[in-house]
């Protein structure tokens, strides 16, 4: 299930002016959009784990790029999030 | 009537632009070499038209209407939106209203249902093969959207159909046209997902093999069966079964392929004799 109005954010912030902005000063344009306040605490808190459960995985890359989040930086929370998997040794 | 000149399949991985300076001199060799013979073989086709099969990346669509299908019907398409491809060199890209609308008839008549779109704008998954491969000057593109990218996915078989309609909407249009199809997308990858940066090399030597027997059902179980744990950006394979789709399940001829793990994805082209 997807949050609409968090997946609504992370779309619109692909427009370059959007970006700019949001870069210069998060609060003005969350204010915009009716995010659920555990949804806006994890994007003020740039909670990869929890935001990667409502939202589409491009879009998530794309915002903490956008937002300038490290990419090694990026690569560790999100993997942090795996669960333990039986290893595939074959496709038949 | 027109005639299928080509069928071809390509990855379009964004790191192959946005991260060039920054590939291994062998990841640059392989990638180059693969888009030069990959333009080659499209401009020996001499294609008039070419129908370009690509996922939307968040830029014409978001989850209030996410088609499963869009055929682009208009005159004219805008060039790649992201900022880092502003180097691509058309910011404008001719369509091909009549053979899409030909298409989008014979789509109804088989009982597939395509949304429409007058003006797309076509993101790196279109631009990049095209660029990289150097088809210079761009024959008119019809643009054709697969949803790739978030559930629910049209199914592989679908797809796959949807391809041998393509063939079935190029072969009965009333006018003497060279059509090319372009698939592009895939390897395996995985993007924004616990397992972003794994290529699953298995998967895709296992994929490619699947594509060279032919065997349609063989490929589409294989894909039921598999894509789901080769990461979402494998889900981009469905492209290169409509175009297999397109050339009948035969001939598949892979042109490269090599895992770049700087580009994140399992990188593969190809093409069909048809």
């Amino acid at each position: 299930m997807r949050d609409y109005w968090l997946s609504k954010l992370f779309f619109d912030l692909q427009s370059p002016p959007l970006a700019e902005e949001y870069r210069a000063g998060r609060k003005k344009v969350l204010d915009r959009y009716p995010l659920k306040p555990a949804v806006r605490a994890a994007v003020e808190s740039n909670d990869v784990a929890y935001l990667s459960t409502l939202v589409n995985p491009y879009l998530l890359r794309f915002y903490f790029l956008m937002a300038g989040m490290p990419e090694e930086d990026f690569l560790r929370r999100i993997r942090a999030t795996a669960a333990p998997v039986a290893v595939r040794t074959g496709h038949g | 009537m027109a005639e299928l000149a080509g069928v071809y399949a390509s990855s379009h991985g964004p790191m192959i632009v946005r991260s060039w300076e920054k590939l291994a001199s062998a990841e640059k060799e392989s990638l180059t070499s693969a888009f030069s013979e990959l333009g080659k073989r499209m401009r020996a086709a001499r294609p008039d038209v070419l129908i370009v099969i690509s996922p939307d990346h968040w830029v014409n669509f978001f989850i209030d209407n996410l088609p499963a299908i869009c055929v682009g019907v208009g005159e004219a398409h805008e060039g790649p939106p992201e900022p880092w491809l502003k180097a691509f060199p058309h910011r404008s890209l001719a369509g091909h209203p009549p053979l899409a609308e030909h298409i989008v008839r014979t789509a109804i008549e088989r009982d597939f249902e395509p949304s429409v779109s007058y003006r797309l704008a076509l993101d790196h998954g279109f631009c990049i093969p095209l660029w990289k491969a150097g088809v210079d000057p761009l024959p008119p593109i019809v643009p054709v959207v697969f949803n790739d990218l978030e559930p629910p996915f049209p199914s592989v078989r679908r797809c796959f159909d949807w391809g041998t309609m393509l063939a079935e909407a190029v072969a009965s249009y009333p006018g003497k046209l060279r059509v090319a199809i372009l698939a592009t997308g895939g390897l395996s990858h995985s993007i924004g997902e616990p397992t972003m940066g794994r290529i699953d090399e298995a998967f895709d030597r296992d994929c490619i093999r699947c594509f060279e027997r032919g065997d349609p059902s063989a490929l589409i179980d294989f894909l039921n069966e598999h894509l789901p744990g080769a990461g979402n950006g494998a889900s981009e394979i469905r492209n290169w079964v409509a175009a297999h789709g397109a050339a009948r399940g035969r001939g598949f001829e892979l042109i490269r392929y090599d895992p770049i793990p700087d580009v994140y994805v399992g990188c593969g082209f190809a093409s069909w004799k048809l």
